[in-house]
């Protein structure tokens, strides 16, 4: 299933895996947590070798599945506190930081319910407070916004955000939401068919696609290809038809104030402008030739939309 | 590993507790067994039977004055192993929704998953069963407890349906450890249901069963517990033989209890370990 795999992930660093499911994630993830046994390799967890030690490992881990397990007929804070005990917190500190996690993932108002009186949101942040609760040192997220809507889905990162940046949570996360990848993982490994194909910051790993892509359109008027090339850090020009070109550039804002001037110098009119910025969507098109929903019955989210805006 | 036995056996109660499911349903199925079943099969209701005949019936039914008095501590028997059933279901539900998993990645001893279901499962059932023995006392010619009897004789019920109940749960909770589906679960325990209720003396005495089938029918824990509690309820004081008699019965209990722990041990333990 997962086939050579190799990381690392830093302490403090919020880590993101991705891949379209079937790709690995999960195996990977129930290695890292003990639940599946490393073949061969080795997996070190927290400076534990997860074979060896698994029971150091489970003390310092927190794991929240992807699964909703928590216990229907149960209160929210009951649920919190059994996993408080199993993992021998005691009493009164149990209390006290179960009190704290509910207040920090919103659920201060609905910890004395019953988790069958939750939405599917609240159950997933009340399984963030219960893989919290020991105060681990490392938190495993398994796909934190599955079937999440949009509101909700950003209500968490700013929970999984708050976690890593106030806490000092090191987070390691899979997820199949590429645009949340990027907006909250300091890192990112891509994994297809139990292989990882890149790893790095989102930002570095979009900066390899060759940067921001300009189109211009202008009105009729002298072919503008070699004024575009001779651009400072323009990397490609194509010409798309008589008035509309495509640049390919870093970073647009730096080179686009030389651009209008020279299209405006050469007496030419702008009739539309507009650039895309790359996504974590292209970078995994380009190193697995798909797109990461390939497959999936759940509608893209506005991916071409995105694209086309701004 | 006890707190965590513990932590583990108080969740489940609480969710049975505040399910309505949990104690009707016991209540219903014993009153169904001893006011339906038991009433109708009463000996003493066949026509003729009067005098002589009916005094040899209730020898044979072990000095029972009904039949009911004779049925509850088989049918407490019965509904144990029943119960398991349902029981069972929690950890085929837990393993599927992965809430094994969770627990698996805590620092819990894997024993403990084990223990705390063993543990529940002996509550629940032993609750099913005191609402039994309370529905036998109610019902129209229900269970008659001999003068006589006394706290000790009570204590002597409870024990044997204690250990009953552990034999059932050690092995029923190691074999819903491992079942990997709910069907799964309910072939295996039908499938033992009817020949493990059948073949013991919850429903009939010793003496009605062919020969061949005797040396079964007495070697089953059912039998073992119910011919225990029987022999205190229907004799308030026991002689000697009947003392050793029910000494008999609690050790091969408790020695299908050490059998059981040890295979649901294995079992449990294989079906947590890593994949």
């Amino acid at each position: 299933m997962v086939d050579q795999v190799s990381f690392d992930v830093a302490e403090g660093e919020l880590f993101g895996f991705l891949g379209p499911n079937g790709a690995g994630k999960t195996t990977t993830i129930r290695m890292l947590t003990t639940l599946t046994s490393v073949s061969s390799g080795r997996a070190i967890v927290a400076g534990h070798d997860v074979s060896k030690d698994p029971g150091i490992v489970r003390t310092v881990i927190g794991v929240v599945p992807q699964q909703l397990i928590a216990d229907d007929e149960l209160l929210g804070i009951e649920n919190v506190l059994l996993f408080a005990k199993l993992h021998h917190v005691p009493d009164e500190k149990a209390r006290k930081r179960a009190a704290e996690l509910m207040k920090l993932v919103d659920l201060e108002a609905s910890a004395g319910k019953k988790v069958k009186t939750y939405s599917g949101g609240m159950k997933r942040r009340l399984q963030l407070a219960m893989g919290l609760v020991h105060d681990p040192r490392l938190l495993f997220l398994d796909e934190p916004s599955l079937g999440l809507d949009i509101q909700t889905r950003s209500k968490m990162w700013e929970y999984v955000r708050k976690l890593n940046d106030e806490h000092g949570i090191t987070v390691f996360m899979t997820t199949h939401y590429l645009e949340e990848a990027d907006d909250l993982c300091d890192r990112v490994a891509i994994v297809d068919s139990g292989v990882i194909k890149v790893s790095g910051s989102p930002k570095e790993l979009k900066m390899k696609l060759g940067g921001d892509l300009l189109s211009i359109q202008v009105s009729d008027g002298p072919d503008l290809t070699h004024f575009f090339e001779g651009v400072p850090d323009v990397t490609e020009v194509l010409k798309l038809n008589r008035s509309s070109y495509r640049i390919k550039i870093p970073r647009v804002e730096k080179a686009l104030p030389e651009i209008v001037d020279g299209v405006v110098q050469r007496g030419l009119k702008i009739s539309d402008i507009s650039f895309t910025r790359p996504t974590l969507d292209q970078v995994f098109l380009q190193m697995t030739g798909r797109q990461i929903r390939d497959g999936e019955s759940e509608p893209a989210t506005s991916i071409p939309v995105l694209m086309e805006e701004a | 590993m006890m707190s965590d036995t513990l932590a583990l056996s108080g969740r489940s109660l609480k969710k049975w507790i505040r399910s309505p499911f949990s104690v009707i349903p016991i209540v219903i199925q014993a009153i169904v067994w001893l006011l339906l079943f038991g009433n109708s099969f009463n000996p003493g209701n066949a026509s003729g039977a009067s005098g002589g005949s009916l005094g040899v019936l209730q020898q044979a039914f072990g000095g029972a004055t009904n039949y009911i008095t004779y049925l509850t501590p088989g049918i407490i028997g019965m509904l144990a192993l029943t119960g398991m059933s349902f029981l069972g279901v929690e950890f085929v539900m837990d393993r599927i929704n992965g809430y094994i998993d969770m627990l698996k990645t805590s620092p819990i001893p894997r024993s403990s998953i084990y223990f705390g279901g063993v543990l529940q499962n002996i509550v629940k059932a032993m609750v099913a069963a005191v609402i039994t023995f309370l529905v036998a006392l109610v019902v129209p010619n229900g269970l008659r407890l001999a003068t006589g009897f006394g706290i000790l004789n009570l204590l002597g019920v409870f024990l044997a349906i204690v250990m009953l109940t552990t034999v059932f749960s050690t092995l029923f909770t190691g074999i819903s450890i491992a079942a990997k589906t709910t069907d799964s679960f309910f072939a295996i325990v039908n499938f033992l249901f009817f020949p493990a209720a059948f073949t013991s003396t919850a429903l009939f005495p010793l003496s009605f069963f062919p020969s061949w089938l005797k040396p079964i029918a007495q070697a089953n824990p059912i039998s073992l517990a119910s011919d225990a509690a029987r022999i205190l309820i229907v004799h308030g004081t026991l002689s000697a033989s009947q003392i050793s008699y029910f000494a008999v019965d609690i050790v091969g209990l408790f020695a299908y209890i050490v059998v059981f722990i040890v295979l649901g041990t294995l079992l449990a333990r294989n079906a947590l370990k890593a994949e």
